[in-house]
């Protein structure tokens, strides 16, 4: 088994290796490097590689489907950051990509917070005809683990919970709206990260006075820490007129 | 400082952070032309400092009242002062998104604008600093 995956955590390789699978190859693939690892299981031979055997598969592409492969690498990336950073292995799901409108969007937040009261923080970032923000959802029982985590010391009161909020929003942020430059080869100006509530009751988180919007693309990852009972969804949401300029980023990056 | 021992690396290090600093920087001639555009001009209008270059503030954004703007711009070369305009006199100067456009409740960015005179008395520039609110 070869396993082909944009979750490149220094562990993920380890893990599958120890699994059995015989070659890890990491999104975004490298020609050359499917092309060893092919050639060296002898699934194709060197002298194969022609215009014959690739054949370029011409299917439609579905733009949700893309925009999903664009979220996976960016949040892989994302992912092996935070692993670094905290020294824990991160799992990560494959991310949740669709097109919400307001009440779409104020519905799939409520399954997130699963009734429990939630601390939110969003900031937002823009650049490249691209405009979006990144919100952040928090648990309000993780936090105890978020301190155990973060190595912060003393009673997690809610000045504490602000200061772990913008902590963890600093590096998840920072590192899933890396990943999308990186995807995208664009740079990003961010706004400051606004706590938009603490404990927070999230049914009117996405007010319905200021959608000025009908449409976003929202990109929703649940983070969860291995041997930590924490959970961090995070929702990337982008605009919809910034879909336009996505696409042709995209069609370049992928020619 | 003599010109010639400005180090290269440290000039590249200020343009550096004048690019980078989550401010709008628009540096104009006495014509309205712009000459300098840092990056967050480029990220939040969506267009390139090469596409804006030597073209007029104006034909660049028409949302600014020209009347107005030449006002406070004339005044400023003839006063040689700065000139300051708020976001509760005039909500924005440039028509851009509100840093948070899903869950924010602007509509647009409120900007407080700063006009400055700058440069050799022969080719005097204003710089148009823009500080954001929200």
């Amino acid at each position: 088994m070869i396993v082909v995956s944009g979750d490149i955590q220094p562990d993920a390789k380890a893990r599958v290796t120890r699994l059995g699978a015989l070659a890890f190859i990491r999104k975004p693939v490298i020609k050359e490097e499917v092309f060893e690892v092919l050639s060296r299981y002898g699934i194709v031979r060197d002298e194969g590689i022609s215009a014959t055997t690739v054949t370029e598969i011409q299917t439609p592409i579905d733009a949700l489907d893309c925009y999903k492969e664009m979220a996976n690498i960016a949040m892989g990336q994302a992912a092996d950051l935070l692993a670094r950073v905290l020294g824990v292995f991160v799992v990560l799901p494959v991310p949740n990509v669709n097109l919400l409108d307001g009440g779409e969007l104020q519905m799939a937040i409520s399954q997130i917070a699963e009734k429990e009261s939630v601390s939110a923080v969003s900031q937002g970032f823009v650049g490249g005809g691209i405009a979006g923000e990144a919100l952040l959802l928090f648990h309000d029982s993780d936090f105890e683990q978020i301190a155990h985590l973060l190595h912060y010391e003393g009673e997690v009161d809610d000045a504490m919970e602000r200061e772990l909020i913008m902590e963890v929003a600093n590096i998840l942020i920072g590192a899933c709206v890396k990943g999308l430059t990186e995807q995208l080869d664009v740079s990003f100006s961010q706004g400051h990260p606004v706590i938009l509530g603490q404990h927070l009751d999230v049914a009117n988180l996405v007010g319905k006075e200021s959608r000025s919007w009908s449409k976003a693309l929202a990109i929703e990852i649940s983070y969860s820490i291995e041997n930590f009972d924490i959970r961090f969804d995070l929702l990337l949401l982008i605009t919809e007129d910034s879909l336009a300029a996505i696409d042709r980023k995209l069609a370049y990056m992928w020619e | 400082m003599e010109a010639s021992k400005i180090d290269i690396s440290e000039l590249h290090w200020l343009m550096d952070m004048v690019q980078n600093i989550d401010v709008g920087l628009v540096v104009i001639d006495r014509q309205y032309r712009i000459s300098v555009w840092n990056s967050f001009m480029q990220n939040h209008s969506g267009r390139t400092a090469k596409s804006v270059q030597g073209r007029t503030l104006f034909e660049i954004f028409p949302e600014v009242p020209v009347e107005w703007f030449r006002h406070k711009v004339d005044s400023v070369f003839l006063l040689k002062s700065k000139a300051f305009t708020t976001w509760e006199q005039r909500p924005y100067l440039y028509s851009f998104k509100s840093y948070r456009p899903i869950t924010g409740t602007e509509e647009f960015m409120y900007q407080n604008v700063t006009l400055n005179l700058s440069g050799r008395p022969a080719a005097r520039s204003i710089t148009s600093v823009s500080f954001f609110t929200m």
